[in-house]
């Protein structure tokens, strides 16, 4: 979920430049979490991952999964059903979807705030460990107690204004929650995350185990459980760009 | 007072057993906050909001923060069409004012503490804030003021701010008064108190045009179980209350009074809100309650006074409603709150109603600055907008604030939840209803403020309910007609309700139902006639019966004040006419004969005169034992105190004190577990708390959704094991089976993880219902759809994986569910559902079989891995009680659906086959060296097997609305028409697979057919052209591994997030045609 690049180094930047003593403990803890992750050299060397497994909807409704990531920041997701496939995509510049549930398979372009959320999405690295290349503020907001887990809690404010509120798991110092606070349409939008199951790949831990729901609906979950996880597979840009709609409207094959 | 308060909590102290004086170590929490919790509202009749913000921001945008009476405070980004609550995270949930800084719109200053005084009012803790506009808060300090009513911010110096505190209402405190902090809340500085300790600011303004110049009122004031004052003890008594005003930012003051400043009334005084208009400095606005209570106006900057409106909404419960708003644009303009709101455009000479069709009784408005016709306001009945000026107003029925003070439910199933609220009558809900609990779903039953409401246990076409002081009626279900069936006194006799009368049904006699006023009634008929059983059960202290004088200032009876009455009435469950009283003055009386014998057992307990018996409660297991929730807020002292019998009321011991850890709050209910003696729940001002162990430990029942809200009573349902909780501020919540608590022993709490069996589970019925009502109504929860899953872990799973799967009684793992994490206890849902058809690949969704059909009842096991351990634990399966079908045709119906699963197996080989047929021709007629005749054959191999591809599947995509069905598409409905229901398939439904089966037959001969003749013709051609032939084996379509589900889930509730994106735009049509 989180990927880390030369996060060790922007650190040390940050610890040297005399930030003040709330700062550096956001910072320590920053560091502490990129250690638990597997440490930088080894999120370095990730160039892409690929995710498999099932996505179930609040209402129980279960979908195939299938994510891949770049280190570019490039993402893919597919969920399927019935041999029909939601796709969504984001190479860089732009984010596109098919929904073929109602009969289109061509793809549309998203909004440019869902677009921006699937750029968030996109990095590896996530919005806590790329807050010191994105020059977002990381604010330690002290310990906060999660269903019986006395955690550390810290918040990312990105410069376009979005915000992530994380909980850190005291023992192992990966990440339990995570509260998105955006922007869709001037509206805004909250949605929290409970990571789990974390294992390694490539020597760095992602979470196998995400459930996401909109604030104040926290009984009804989305919950996505990744079967297995891959680094460095195939991932070419064309898997990533929002492919050609057809210069008619599609009809029977 | 104090030295009294200090003798009782010493007489407390010495009556508390060992082990509360020599406490083990607390055994660890258990987690069972886990069980989770659901919200059923109602937004419907809302609550008492308390204060109100808000601001435009340039985009039109008007962000809103509505500070509720007991309900937290809720943020609306989009002008209230949708709310949130922002502080739920807090101690404290009661709320007394709302700022936001005018230099920093996401700064955001709240005050705790209510200051709209009533006898149901809750408390505070101090001054909060955030940076962030209320995503995140910090304690500021003050935690002694016990209630706020107004914080200012400086107009260009967020640094300073100043808090007006009343400070505590039930006891004298030196914490109140106008503070003022200049580094933002680090430190604060009292820079204005009263002449005595029960005096505090009611009243703080800045001039607009200097804003060192500060106006402030000061108020005295006090309220007791029997008695409120608003000023001295009557209209010539002297009081505290006065208005000062300063010019150097509050370092010095001077008064402002009828010595000082012509045109104002004479003391003493009572409560007073001073406001400068934000339009003209120099029009001061003063409501000073006074033996001649009136607004008064300056146009001189507050030098001089003229009195001006005395109506009966300016004047009336001043220490309600005294909020002045003025007109941002025209100072002629003025609100003032009260009843009904009333609005002046010609400075305070003359008002008009402004409350339109409101409920009534206002405590705050905010005026748009920009569009002043623009008002959002609070009242008792919840938010209300306006958009010409306050004539009309469009309530919200979004904010599920509702206080209720008691809760019944009935036997049906689903329940029914039946409930009286604080100014906003006695109503019942459901606790389920398919599409979710909307407003809609709740229906008034009377009027006036609700209290205790029962079902007719004796007639279900009846339910008990009462406004206050106890006017108790009967109340026709169907046409709503109401009997008047309160006792009556007798000869110059005055019978003593209390504001929250209780009522009580027997657990002995349908339709004997109790109701106390200072004696025990009882009916047996329905209230056709009651008999008195008992004598005066309270120390009918005479100085506690001067409610005709309570007021202060100001007469103010209400029966709010009413006192030395019966508060509680418990009768055994175990012994008929075995019944326990409590007294609002503090006594607890046990009556072993139905009434003819009476002893006052509460004197064993030993607490001293100044307490209140908020609950007893007779046990469930053993009729020697009660439990009595002792409650001393009245006097001051906020502490939880909870007291058990084992011996018929000779001797008490203390289960909760004020220094028992994991409760805190001043307890309101008490009640035992339906079947352990063991666990007990208490609800206190600030939450439930639970003990698995008699009393001696308690944890708070807390989960991420459930804020630190009073629970006022709870409902333990007769059969089954929901809990459902009435909250004083944030309506009805279920804990749907609470069951799993009792299997929290000591070998379960030392394990890693383990499995809690459950009872046999049902398959309920699923029905259609509910409507599109947009996004500003409240919809309840309703409980989770499948078998819940239970178990214990002693951690929080963060590393590797963990695993729940379900085995059929053959020994095959049919589904794999995610797992929750957390520490303590966990819950996980499980659909009871099989795998979904296998349907063959087409232009859009076979919307009928993205589901499987419901498992047949049966013993499953529940297989749960972590960290490489296997633990199992079987699951019973069963129908829905209410089914009209048996187990019988519930296999019917599976086997059918099982049939039609096959045929879509042979639908999608067949689909497979064609299409790896029609593309091997394909590019057979592409390749460029193919001989033309060989193409030609191809090319007609191509069209025939497509041909025969639109036989079975609809092929034409655009996302119109095509109406095309071929094979897959009636299958699928053939399907849907049999796992619709759960019944046994009608004949005709099952005739249709038939048919459908025999077309199926058909182009799968048309297929063989075209492999031998066409294809096989084609092959022979080609392998004498030396070209490798085409694959006619059989072809296995792709596994679909997806589980699928209920394809209305796609519409309604896919919600855009970061991992997957934004959803929305992948709806599926709520409504298909």
């Amino acid at each position: 979920m989180i990927s880390l690049r030369s996060a060790a180094a922007l650190l040390g930047v940050l610890l040297s430049a005399g930030a003040p003593a709330m700062a550096q403990s956001a910072d320590e803890l920053v560091a502490q979490n990129l250690a638990a992750r597997g440490g930088a050299a080894a999120l370095d060397a990730i160039e892409s991952v690929k995710f498999d497994g099932m996505v179930i909807f609040p209402g129980d409704f279960q979908l195939t999964y299938e994510e891949v990531r770049t280190k570019a920041g490039d993402v893919r997701v597919d969920m399927a059903l019935q041999g029909l496939t939601l796709v969504q995509g984001w190479d860089g510049k732009t984010g596109w979807r098919i929904n073929p549930f109602e009969g289109r398979k061509d793809a549309e372009r998203m909004s440019d705030d869902e677009a921006r959320s699937m750029a968030d999405t996109g990095s590896i690295r996530g919005p806590l460990q790329k807050a010191a290349m994105q020059g977002s503020t990381v604010t330690y907001l002290g310990r906060e107690d999660f269903d019986g887990t006395n955690t550390y809690k810290l918040k990312v404010t990105e410069k376009d204004g979005d915000e992530f509120v994380y909980l850190l798991d005291p023992d192992t110092m990966l990440e339990v929650k995570m509260v998105e606070t955006r922007r869709i349409r001037g509206a805004l939008q909250v949605f929290e995350y409970e990571f789990g199951d974390y294992e390694k790949i490539a020597g760095v831990y992602f979470p196998m185990s995400v459930e996401s729901w909109l604030a104040g609906q926290g009984n009804n979950r989305q919950r996505t459980i990744i079967a297995s996880g891959t680094a460095n597979v195939p991932a070419p840009a064309s898997l990533f760009a929002q492919p050609a709609s057809p210069a008619t409207a599609p009809k029977g094959n | 007072m104090r030295r009294t308060l200090l003798l009782a909590s010493t007489m407390l102290a010495l009556s508390a057993p060992a082990h509360a004086q020599q406490a083990p170590a607390a055994p660890a929490a258990s987690g069972i906050s886990g069980l989770g919790i659901r919200n059923i509202g109602s937004a419907e009749m809302s609550g008492r909001i308390a204060a109100i913000d808000a601001v435009q921001g340039k985009d039109g945008k008007v962000t809103l923060y509505v500070g509720a009476a007991s309900g937290g405070v809720w943020k609306s980004e989009d002008g209230g069409t949708t709310f949130r609550p922002i502080f739920d995270k807090q101690p404290v949930q009661s709320i007394g004012a709302v700022t936001i800084d005018p230099s920093n719109p996401n700064t955001i200053w709240v005050g705790t503490g209510e200051s709209w005084t009533r006898n149901s009012v809750s408390i505070g803790d101090g001054v909060y804030k955030s940076t962030d506009g209320g995503d995140n808060w910090m304690r500021m300090g003050l935690p002694k003021t016990e209630r706020i009513t107004k914080i200012v911010v400086h107009p260009t110096n967020s640094d300073i701010v100043y808090v007006c505190a009343p400070g505590a209402l039930w006891s004298d405190s030196p914490d109140r008064g106008l503070y003022k902090t200049t580094d933002g809340g680090v430190t604060w500085t009292q820079i204005l108190k009263g002449s005595n300790l029960s005096t505090g600011c009611s009243s703080v303004a800045l001039d607009p045009a200097n804003p060192d110049r500060v106006m402030a009122g000061l108020w005295d004031f006090r309220r007791k179980g029997w008695t409120f004052r608003s000023g001295g003890e009557g209209p010539d008594v002297a009081s505290g209350s006065a208005m000062k005003i300063s010019n150097d930012g509050g370092r010095t003051w001077e008064a402002m009074d009828a010595s000082t400043t012509k045109g104002l009334p004479k003391g003493p005084w009572g409560r007073i809100e001073a406001v400068f208009s934000p339009a003209d400095p120099n029009r001061v606005y003063a409501f000073i309650e006074s033996e001649r209570s009136a607004l008064f106006v300056s146009e001189d900057g507050g030098k001089s006074f003229e009195e001006r409106d005395r109506s009966r909404n300016m004047v009336w419960r001043p220490f309600y409603f005294s909020k002045i708003v003025p007109d941002p644009k025209d100072a002629n303009r003025l609100f003032k709150m009260n009843l009904n709101m009333i609005v002046s455009d010609d400075g305070g000479k003359s008002f008009a109603n402004a409350s339109g069709g409101s409920h009534g009784d206002w405590h705050d408005i905010w005026i748009n600055p920009t569009n002043t016709k623009h008002i959002i306001g609070g009242d008792d009945g919840g938010l209300w907008i306006s958009h010409d000026g306050g004539s009309k107003w469009v309530k919200s029925f979004n904010l599920p604030i509702s206080q209720f003070y008691h809760v019944s439910i009935d036997d049906k199933d689903p329940y029914q939840v039946y409930g009286g609220l604080q100014d906003n009558s006695s109503w019942v809900g459901d606790s389920e209803y398919p599409g979710g609990i909307t407003n809609s779903r709740w229906e008034n039953l009377y009027g006036g403020d609700g209290f205790w409401v029962f079902p007719d246990p004796a007639d279900p076409d009846y339910v008990y309910a009462e406004y206050q002081g106890g006017n108790i009626a009967r109340i026709n279900r169907k046409t709503l007609e109401s009997r008047d069936i309160q006792p009556k006194g007798g000869y110059k006799e005055k019978l003593r309700f209390n504001w929250n009368t209780p009522i009580a049904l027997s657990p002995h006699e349908k339709g004997t139902i109790y109701i106390g006023s200072q004696f025990l009634f009882r009916t047996r008929d329905h209230g056709t006639t009651w008999d008195r059983i008992s004598p005066d059960l309270t120390t009918n202290n005479p100085a506690r019966q001067q409610q005709e004088k309570s007021g202060g200032i100001t007469v103010d009876n209400s029966s709010a004040e009413m006192h030395t009455t019966i508060y509680s009435i418990s009768e055994s469950q175990l012994t008929a006419g075995q019944i326990w009283v409590g007294t609002d003055d503090g006594n607890v009386q046990l009556t072993r004969d139905g009434g003819q014998n009476w002893a006052n057992v509460g004197k064993a307990m030993k607490l001293g005169p100044d307490v209140s018996i908020a609950w007893v409660e007779a046990s469930r297991h053993d009729p020697a034992v009660a439990y009595v929730a002792v409650d001393r807020h009245s006097f001051g002292d906020m502490a939880p105190y909870i007291l058990k019998t084992a011996d018929y009321g000779k001797s008490w011991t203390r289960l909760v004190g004020p220094a028992t850890p994991g409760v805190r709050g001043y307890a309101h209910v008490v009640k035992e577990d339906r079947l352990s003696p063991d666990i007990l729940f208490v609800g206190t001002e600030f939450g439930l708390f639970i003990s698995r162990d008699k009393g001696a430990n308690w944890e708070e029942f807390r989960p991420g959704n459930f804020p630190a809200v009073a629970v006022r009573d709870i409902a333990v349902a007769a059969q089954g094991d929901d809990l459902v909780l009435a909250t004083h501020g944030r309506g009805i919540w279920i804990i749907d089976d609470i069951s799993p608590v009792r299997a929290l022993n000591p070998d379960v709490l030392a394990s890693d993880v383990t499995l809690i069996r459950s009872e046999p589970v049902q398959q309920r019925i699923r029905g259609n219902g509910g409507w599109p009502e947009g996004d500003a109504t409240y919809v309840g929860q309703n409980p989770v759809d499948g078998a819940v899953i239970t178990y214990y872990q002693k951690a929080r799973h963060v590393l590797g994986r963990m695993k729940l799967e379900i085995v059929d009684p053959s020994g095959k793992v049919i589904d794999e569910l995610p797992t929750s994490k957390r520490k303590g206890l966990n819950r996980v849902v499980w659909s009871m559902r099989t795998k979904p058809p296998q349907v063959p690949p087409a232009a859009s969704l076979a919307f009928a079989s993205t589901q499987g059909q419901r498992v047949m009842p049966g013993t499953y096991t529940v297989r749960l891995t972590k960290a490489g351990k296997v633990t199992e634990m079987p699951l019973v399966v069963g129908l829905d009680k209410r089914a009209k079908f048996t187990t019988a045709d519930r296999q019917a119906q599976y086997d059918a659906a099982e049939r039609v699963k096959g045929l879509f197996v042979r639908m999608s080989a067949l689909t497979a086959g064609l299409n790896a047929v029609k593309s091997q021709a394909q590019a057979v007629a592409d390749n460029e060296s193919t001989s033309a005749a060989n193409k030609a054959k191809a090319q007609a191999l191509v069209d025939k097997a497509d041909a025969l591809r639109k036989q079975v599947v609809a092929t034409t995509e655009g996302g119109a609305i095509t109406g095309e069905e071929r094979l897959r598409e009636n299958m699928d409905m053939a399907y849907g028409a049999i796992t619709a229901t759960e019944a046994r398939p009608t004949s005709y439904a099952l005739a249709r697979v038939d048919a459908l089966e025999k077309e199926l037959a058909e182009v799968e001969a048309g297929f063989a057919a075209l492999k031998a003749g066409d294809a096989a013709a084609l092959n022979l051609a080609l392998q004498a052209d030396g070209v490798a032939p085409i694959d006619l084996a059989a072809v296995q379509p792709r596994p679909d591994n997806a589980r699928g589900g209920p394809a209305a889930a796609i519409g309604s509730y896919m919600v855009g997030t970061r991992y997957t994106g934004s959803m929305s735009a992948l709806r599926t049509s709520r409504k298909r045609n």
